[in-house]
């Protein structure tokens, strides 16, 4: 059983995660992660060992920053203009850990509209698995691991930060 | 009414309504994917007998399959019975094939084994196998199959420059194997399927679509493909029967550019390629690298990353990748190679994923074109570009910088020839 207050906590922190990644406050969402944050889009489901798969997305803390500075460039072509894009996270499940940190699992839907060519509205559901740690008194963000419902089927462009 | 392709496919140009136009699209889908040779998968992915994957050519769905004599079979996914799909997961392993609707059974070859109440039956079983690919060929691993069986030989399909483009690719490896088994990502991109073989051989636009790629992290592309002196010294070639290449080699700064590494990280690689080949050849080939080089219809071989271009409708199509692992090498170094494949190719990617934006531009761009106008000025697409300096070599080879359009039109001359029927058999 976690506190009350916890659990309030966190869920201030994953909707401002959210928020971040919605506005492309790209920054303060760089802010939130931990040095050794590690970002995952499999191409299936969240299991086995991702080094050893091919993945949409399998970044490192270096690779996510590369994949901020593209982004910050304003010449990449499949964000200009930015998804327009909101996202809702609901059955959100918190498990403390020993180490001070927590784990959680919760269910997303985002909404995006392809702005930058067709102006289709893209529709995005899945569970997103957290690693949160507790440093120097604030929770950050070690691991964000994606399982998408459209996982098997091939996906359009993912360049925003899901 | 056929639609004469002569009318929209020229030297020097093209026109939009090829990308769009319902007719035409149901046209290729005959002519290219059913009548003639096209990609189907890697002997790799089914190492066991009863191995299958599931893969769409065209508009048809089909079963590649090991069978028990170890023989590949690209089989109909489709009950000989009713036409129920037989397979609908990507992959799997088994002994036979049963449809789900009466419970017919086919063997690993299509052969029909078993139907439930058989009596009412007068009909041989030979007769009611299910359909298979006419033609199934296979060279290093790599699966071709002509549907129809109508197509001429592979050899005649493939022509030298095909089989030397994937003997590149394979003796990269210190085995000279190579394996395709990790899985195929697809991309799921809103134009014609055409515009992907290319973006896939086109080298002029790699500084402009991919300046953010540029400006954000090292790549090799910078040295190849990126500002005037690159693409004057890399090649843009079409070999003749749509199979292209951007010949990088001649533009590398340094040995195992392709791999984005020093020789000291990767050592025992080097070793083991020197072992098999010689040190000479295999210093020369650390720093050629493996090609660039797109196979008509539908395989891009990318340095390290294979793409099947797979079409949906007239503006719809899914580029399909999956990472070469080579064969003798450590964990660490085929990680390596999904690690650069995720960075280059796919929805989430550096590099694809502005190229899938620029073709759903494309399509935006010519949907209004029509095919009635091609005696007009209108909807017409150039590909002029290097057709006064490219250079034709004895064997019919054309080249030139690689920033001319002379594997763009290398494509289309293919395309001409194939749906308009010329060259059957």
């Amino acid at each position: 059983m976690i506190s009350a207050e916890l659990r309030t906590e966190v869920e201030n922190f994953l909707y401002r995660e959210a928020r971040f990644a919605d506005e492309f406050s790209l920054e303060e969402w760089e802010a939130l992660l931990t040095d050794d944050f590690h970002y995952w889009v499999p191409a299936g489901r969240l299991e086995g060992d991702p080094s050893k798969q091919l993945a949409y997305l399998n970044d490192n803390r270096a690779r996510v920053a590369t994949r901020i500075r593209q982004l910050q460039t304003g010449k990449r072509l499949s964000q200009l203009p930015n998804s327009p894009m909101r996202r809702v996270i609901s059955n959100i499940e918190i498990e403390p850990r020993n180490d001070e940190g927590v784990s959680v699992v919760a269910n997303f839907v985002i909404y995006e509209l392809a702005a930058q060519s067709t102006g289709e509205l893209r529709v995005w559901p899945g569970q997103a698995q957290y690693r949160l740690e507790r440093i120097a008194g604030n929770l950050r963000m070690s691991a964000k691991w994606i399982e998408l419902v459209t996982a098997h089927a091939g996906q359009r462009n993912l360049t925003f930060l899901i | 009414m056929r639609i004469e392709c002569q009318e929209l496919v020229r030297n020097d140009r093209i026109h939009g309504s090829l990308l769009h136009d319902p007719e035409i699209f149901a046209d290729e889908m005959e002519r290219i994917f059913v009548q003639n040779w096209v990609f189907v998968g890697h002997e790799s992915e089914i190492k066991n007998d009863g191995d299958w994957v599931r893969r769409q050519l065209g508009n048809e769905s089909v079963i590649m399959v090991r069978a028990e004599s170890g023989e590949v079979n690209v089989l109909a996914n489709r009950c000989s019975h009713r036409g129920t799909a037989l397979c609908w997961e990507h992959n799997g392993n088994d002994s036979f094939f049963q449809c789900t609707y009466h419970n017919w059974r086919f063997g690993l070859d299509g052969s029909l084994r078993a139907v439930p109440f058989p009596d009412g039956y007068s009909k041989p079983k030979e007769e009611l196998g299910l359909d298979r690919a006419g033609q199934v060929a296979t060279y290093r691993g790599f699966v071709f199959a002509n549907i129809d069986g109508s197509a001429g030989q592979i050899d005649q399909h493939l022509g030298p420059a095909g089989y030397e483009l994937i003997d590149r690719l394979c003796e990269m490896s210190p085995s000279g194997k190579i394996d395709l088994s990790k899985g195929w990502v697809g991309h799921r991109v809103q134009s014609n399927w055409k515009l992907w073989p290319e973006s896939d051989s086109d080298g002029y636009h790699v500084g402009f679509v991919h300046a953010s790629m540029s400006a954000s992290t090292d790549t090799y592309y910078d040295d190849v493909a990126v500002g005037g002196d690159a693409v004057k010294s890399s090649r843009a070639v079409d070999y003749g029967r749509g199979h292209l290449e951007l010949d990088w080699r001649p533009s590398y700064k340094k040995e195992l550019s392709w791999l984005g590494i020093t020789r000291e990280r990767v050592k025992e690689y080097c070793t083991a390629l020197a072992e098999r080949v010689g040190t000479e050849r295999a210093d020369q080939m650390l720093w050629d690298g493996p090609p660039h080089a797109f196979l008509f219809p539908n395989l891009f071989l990318g340095e390290t990353v294979i793409a099947i271009v797979e079409p949906v409708a007239p503006g719809e199509m899914i580029h399909r990748h999956t990472a070469v692992q080579f064969d003798g090498v450590d964990d660490a170094f085929n990680e390596r190679l999904l690690r650069q494949t995720e960075a280059a190719v796919g929805p989430a990617s550096f590099i694809t994923s502005d190229d899938a934006i620029t073709a759903e531009r494309i399509q935006a761009g010519i949907s209004g074109t029509n095919t009635s106008w091609s005696s007009t000025g209108r909807g017409w697409i150039d590909l002029s570009r290097g057709l006064h300096r490219e250079k034709v070599s004895d064997d019919g080879a054309r080249s030139s910088d690689a920033s001319d359009e002379t594997t763009n039109r290398g494509f289309w001359y293919r395309y001409l020839d194939v749906m308009s029927g010329k060259d059957r058999h």
